[in-house]
């Protein structure tokens, strides 16, 4: 079970005794900003505040809750786990009466009606993977679950990076099946918009789903998914591993595997929060692009990386401020001379994407395009050319 | 010691004109927001906590123009604050009043590589300049522990401390000028442009160092910059006794070597540094029964000629009955804790340490040759006031010379009032006793309210002069009122 706000007292009264502030200088909402209220010590003594009956329920109570991507920047220079302190205090205002912001009730009732927060129908789901022969996930019958994700899947620019993971694990030789139409929505945008008790019951029943089938193993190509999956495995019991495609194929790289094509083009990477700073995966998706390219960091990469400001349903509530922190991101990969920018999370990818002047490559896509031993398309883009 | 915020009809008549004047964007009104801009390091119990009656956040000087003028026709008081790192309430706005946050003007102005200098806004960290200097081979070596979060302005108006002052001295040392707006809304440039220094007229700037915002806004500052070393070498030695490290360190000096940063530390106070050693190993770093201080040294250059300097002050040490820590792990946590601050996870000092009690302490500084003395004052003053101690640091801060500050700390459980109360007493008494000892009741903290009350204690007649200078550059006493003097005009 998470916790809940009251449960972080003490943490907060740490944080009001210590008040370092460290947790300002990543901060991109503060550095964007510039309020206190928006930084973690700042959200910190606003908590506490409401627990000692100091504060009440205000707007902008409301918006130092919820303006934060919950990229984890500060957890990185805190003992403290802010990011927790922050999840459960969105909850904690739900609870005390808050109406779920209008952008994030959209959200979760797109997930409660079609299992995905982009009202898009459960089919779209399966349209990525036709004509490429991955088996549906069925009792005891597969040990990996390809677990796509609802982004990547109903999103046709995103399609070709779950085209590519598919690919790679095939070359892997790793049999894995998909759950097709039938995939879940893995509950991280309930999370994180601290609707706490929706993604519990949604984890347990996840669960419960793959272990029915007899998954050991799932494989996502998503960050959001990766950490989410993990967190309901931990909260349920769950021996169930959950990996990063990013790993399978930096295996497949380091193994010698793939007959790949170097290229002398700089490209920087950027880490996604959830498979960086918050999922602990660095090295693997920095192997790939080396293999294939001339890797240039940004200043601020693994963790000191920034986030893109998708995340946290900060996109779809705070578009302006989302945007900001998409063309300081940009402009920093800009900055090391790069032509590219590499991430492997569909958010990121989308998000900077948005901003003009720099190639953005999905991780997999990039390392499929520069491998000379695997098919570049799926079967339904193949039929498509021969009918052309 | 906290008095009440203004009365609401006298903060409505004038933040209708603070928004009109700045935009409503750069005015803070929520209790939740002004909650969170009125504390600092110090330790205080949550019941003095009193926020401010509007917080502002300027981006330009002359914004910190429009709402000081508006601050002077209502008499509010005008309280500015940087990354409200303080350990004595410097920034804390203890008469309510307009908080001025500072950060929000963090601006390059411009970085003159040739001339080794750098204009910024004064909300700029200093962690901020080095970032913006650190491609031209540069670095403004004023480097507190609070760094990220310190801005060029507070260290100016704190006078904190650096840990490279024994070779650079303090912020003062970098400061070639600087631009604030006074108690009246003018704004001047107090200083001599890019020049290293100069004798002519009164040294106005100088006294911005350690003003802690009394004397005006600072907004702009002109640094001098260096050129950062080829390489560092940091080293911890063992003494039988506190004087012994003072002794070595005369000797090093006279012995022309050029220390980078030299820090004592009581054995007590080594503990409070090496908290991640402790969680890696299981136990207290090893260090010798016999050792009474631990001397920190580093060099800094070219790595022969650091080399050179590191043989010859660890040949000397031998005539100091020390030893050289040869366990690289505890130097290494030490200079993490003070310099790099590269924790994995980050979590030394603060907060990890600091679960149950906050930091807290007295700055004085006393004659070289009286520092054992002091350090069994401060055990007993402590022991006195029945307060877990820290232990106590003496950091070298004047270039080429063995003059320290003294860091004298102890453990404080902020929310008992009796113990934030010992306290306050402990660190008075060892302020007055500072003077005793003819020396200075504040090196890096600045007087703030703590101090005010006893100020004459440290300056006599000479307070009057200080209280005419403060008239002059804020005749209605509105800026950081109750810091340094006791508030001389009636309460609101």
């Amino acid at each position: 079970m998470s916790n809940g706000l009251e449960e972080f007292k003490d943490e907060l009264e740490t944080c009001f005794g210590t008040s370092c502030g460290f947790c300002e200088r990543g901060c991109p909402v503060y550095q964007t900003l510039k309020v206190k209220t928006l930084c973690m010590k700042g959200r910190n003594r606003t908590m506490l505040g409401l627990l000692q009956g100091k504060l009440e329920i205000t707007p902008a109570v409301i918006q130092a809750a919820f303006e934060c991507t919950l990229c984890g920047n500060c957890d990185r220079w805190c003992s403290l786990k802010n990011t927790e302190h922050t999840r459960a205090f969105r909850e904690y205002l739900l609870k005390h009466g808050v109406e779920p912001m209008k952008e994030h009730s959209s959200l979760v009732l797109s997930i409660k009606n079609y299992g995905n927060p982009w009202f898009q129908p459960r089919s779209a789901r399966t349209k990525w993977s036709r004509g490429m022969n991955i088996p549906k996930a069925a009792p005891k019958q597969q040990e990996v679950l390809f677990f796509a994700g609802c982004t990547s899947a109903v999103t046709k620019d995103l399609n070709k990076g779950l085209v590519a993971s598919a690919r790679l694990l095939q070359k892997a030789g790793v049999k894995f099946a998909t759950m097709a139409q039938d995939e879940p929505c893995c509950g991280s945008t309930l999370l994180r918009v601290g609707q706490t008790e929706e993604f519990e019951k949604l984890a347990k029943e996840n669960v419960k789903k793959f272990e029915s089938l007899g998954i050991k193993r799932i494989v996502t190509a998503c960050p959001g998914c990766y950490v989410t999956l993990k967190k309901s495995m931990e909260m349920n019991g769950s021996k169930i591993e959950v990996a990063h495609v990013s790993q399978e194929a930096a295996k497949l790289v380091r193994d010698g595997k793939l007959r790949l094509k170097k290229s002398s083009e700089k490209m920087t990477y950027h880490d996604p929060c959830h498979l960086g700073r918050l999922g602990g995966i660095f090295d693997e998706p920095r192997e790939v692009v080396k293999a294939v390219a001339d890797l240039v960091e940004m200043p601020h990469s693994r963790y000191e990386s920034r986030c893109c400001g998708a995340g946290a349903g900060l996109q779809s509530a705070f578009p302006k401020l989302s945007r900001d922190l998409a063309a300081k991101r940009v402009a920093e990969a800009k900055g090391t001379g790069a032509t590219a920018l590499v991430t492997s999370c569909p958010f990121c990818e989308t998000q900077l994407k948005t901003v003009p002047g720099i190639k953005v490559y999905d991780l997999m896509e990039l390392l499929v395009d520069a491998a000379e031993d695997i098919e570049k398309n799926n079967g339904n883009n193949k039929k498509q050319k021969a009918a052309s | 010691m906290y008095a009440q915020a203004a009365d609401s009809y006298t903060v409505m008549s004038y933040i209708d004109e603070l928004v009109s004047a700045l935009g409503k964007e750069k005015v803070l009104l929520d209790p939740s927001e002004r909650f969170v801009y009125g504390a600092d390091w110090s330790p205080r119990t949550p019941d003095e906590f009193v926020p401010p009656d509007v917080v502002v956040l300027p981006r330009t000087t002359r914004d910190v123009q429009r709402m000081i003028k508006i601050a002077y026709a209502h008499e509010i008081p005008v309280t500015a604050g940087g990354g409200l790192t303080g350990m004595l309430g410097g920034a804390v706005p203890i008469y309510g009043g307009i908080y001025v946050d500072t950060t929000t003007m963090n601006s390059v102005v411009e970085v003159d590589p040739k001339n080794q200098t750098i204009r910024v806004q004064a909300g700029a960290t200093l962690q901020e300049v080095n970032d913006a200097v650190q491609p031209y081979d540069l670095w403004l070596p004023h480097q507190p522990e609070s760094k990220w979060v310190s801005t060029v302005g507070a260290a100016i108006a704190c006078d904190n401390d650096s840990t490279f002052g024994v070779r650079y001295g303090k912020i003062l040392g970098c400061l070639l000028s600087a631009e604030i707006v006074t108690g009246t809304g003018e704004v001047l440039e107090l200083g001599h442009r890019k020049a290293h220094f100069t004798s002519s007229g009164y040294k106005l700037k100088d006294l911005l160092a350690g003003s802690e915002g009394t004397l005006g806004i600072i907004t702009e500052a002109t640094l001098k910059l260096e050129p950062i070393p080829a390489s560092r070498q940091v080293d911890m030695l063992v003494f039988p006794r506190m004087g012994a490290a003072v002794d070595y360190l005369s000797r090093v000096l006279k012995a022309g070597l050029c220390l980078e940063a030299a820090h004592i530390n009581c054995k007590r106070r080594l503990n409070f540094y090496t908290h991640s050693y402790k969680l890696k190993h299981g136990r207290d770093p090893a260090i010798p029964s016999w050792a009474e201080a631990l001397l920190a040294i580093a060099f800094a250059g070219d790595p022969e000629v650091v080399a050179t300097q590191r043989e010859y002050a660890i040949k000397l040490a031998k005539d100091f009955e020390a030893q050289l820590v040869e366990e690289r792990e505890i130097v290494e946590a030490w200079w993490a804790s003070k310099y790099t601050l590269d924790f994995e996870p980050f979590k030394q000092k603060w907060p990890d340490s600091q679960k149950l009690k906050k930091f807290g302490a007295a700055d004085p500084g006393v004659p070289v040759g009286r520092l054992e003395e002091f350090y069994h004052k401060f055990i007993e003053t402590a022991e006195k006031h029945q307060l877990e101690i820290i232990g106590m640091n003496a950091y070298l801060e004047h270039p080429s010379s063995i003059g320290f500050s003294l860091s004298c700390a102890v453990f404080v459980d902020y929310r008992n009032a009796d113990e934030v109360r010992r306290f306050r007493e402990f660190h008075d008494e060892l302020s007055r006793l500072a003077v005793a000892f003819e020396g200075t009741m504040s090196t890096f903290m600045s007087d703030t309210y703590q101090k005010a009350p006893y100020l004459e204690l440290e300056h006599g007649p000479s307070l009057k002069y200080m209280r005419e200078v403060k008239r002059l550059f804020d005749p209605k006493g509105i800026l950081n009122p109750g810091k340094k003097f006791l508030r001389e005009v009636p309460k609101k």
